[in-house]
């Protein structure tokens, strides 16, 4: 919102940039902190967002029926269940698939996104096709993505907002009875909670 | 989990969750300048050299919030930063560590 910083003279805040600098300093002197220490975490966490908290969400419903209810019923309240969630990750809406139904989810304004369970959004995702063709034709559009669906099942394509981000529950695919939730959740990718992919029981 | 660069974000997320929240973008964090991701960074780096808990830095990040809410002007990352600097002085002087 406010980046007016485009002009070079100091700005007021340069005294608190100051002081982080000088205290940066303090830290490297008494042997407490080096720079590249600090160089890797916020590097690492410039990018260290996964999905791996909604893999667990979804994990946890297909080995939950009660819990699958609460998610499909309120997905906010049955996240914050499992820890996860976020002042922008305020109104997540879960959308099963079943298999008669596939759901699929776009932002065709801008690039709203479920990151509290989802980490950042690919950059596929925020490109003007995707925005577009998405809510246009989306057999083809997953056809490209590698997903075939058969005609009789329906796409529903669920428009995000900055009010409400959805989360895609895919189904639990055949042959992994005997799977941990922790087995599971590594079968949920990211895509597949996007609605571009459907869980492969042999996956990673 | 995360071999040595401390630990991941989603625990400091979980950690820092609600009022003392990281500022974000649609998820992304927002550093307006690079003091911003150097006092993340510092935070983080401390913490883990020092053994203090997030906890313990979370108490004092909503104390030195309350002490300075944003002033007219200020960018919410600005202040919350700001904070945090506050807050990391403030637990290295509890621990002995800055006079």
């Amino acid at each position: 919102m406010s980046t007016e910083h485009g002009h070079h003279h100091p700005r007021p805040d340069s005294q608190v940039a100051l002081r982080a600098r000088a205290l940066e300093a303090l830290l490297a002197e008494k042997g407490l902190v080096a720079a590249d220490a600090i160089d890797a975490v916020v590097e690492l966490y410039e990018r260290d967002v996964g999905p791996q908290n909604g893999a667990k969400v979804v994990a946890r419903a297909w080995t939950d029926p009660a819990y699958r209810e609460r998610l499909l019923e309120d997905g906010t309240k049955a996240i914050a269940e499992l820890g996860f969630g976020g002042a922008e990750g305020d109104n997540v809406v879960a959308v099963a698939n079943t298999p008669t139904v596939h759901n699929v989810v776009v932002c065709t304004l801008c690039s709203c996104y479920p990151w509290p369970v989802l980490g950042l959004p690919p950059t596929w995702y925020k490109s003007p096709p995707y925005r577009a063709r998405m809510v246009a034709e989306p057999r083809a559009v997953l056809g490209e993505f590698g997903l075939e669906l058969p005609d009789e099942v329906e796409i529903r394509v669920w428009d995000s907002s900055a009010e409400v981000r959805y989360l895609v529950v895919p189904m639990r695919p055949a042959g992994t009875d005997g799977l941990t939730e922790e087995a599971l959740s590594a079968l949920v990718t990211r895509d597949c909670m996007i609605g571009t992919a459907v869980p492969q029981a042999g996956s990673r | 989990m995360s071999a040595g660069a401390g630990p991941g974000l989603a625990e400091v997320d979980a950690a820092l969750a609600g009022r003392t929240a990281l500022p974000r973008d649609n998820g992304e964090l927002v550093f307006e300048e690079p003091w911003q991701g150097r006092a993340l960074g510092m935070g983080v780096v401390v913490l883990e050299r020092t053994g203090a808990s997030w906890e313990q830095f979370r108490r004092h990040l909503v104390a030195a919030i309350r002490e300075h809410p944003p002033e007219p002007g200020e960018s919410a990352a600005t202040a919350y930063y700001a904070a945090w600097l506050d807050a990391l002085e403030a637990l290295l002087a509890e621990r002995g560590l800055l006079p």
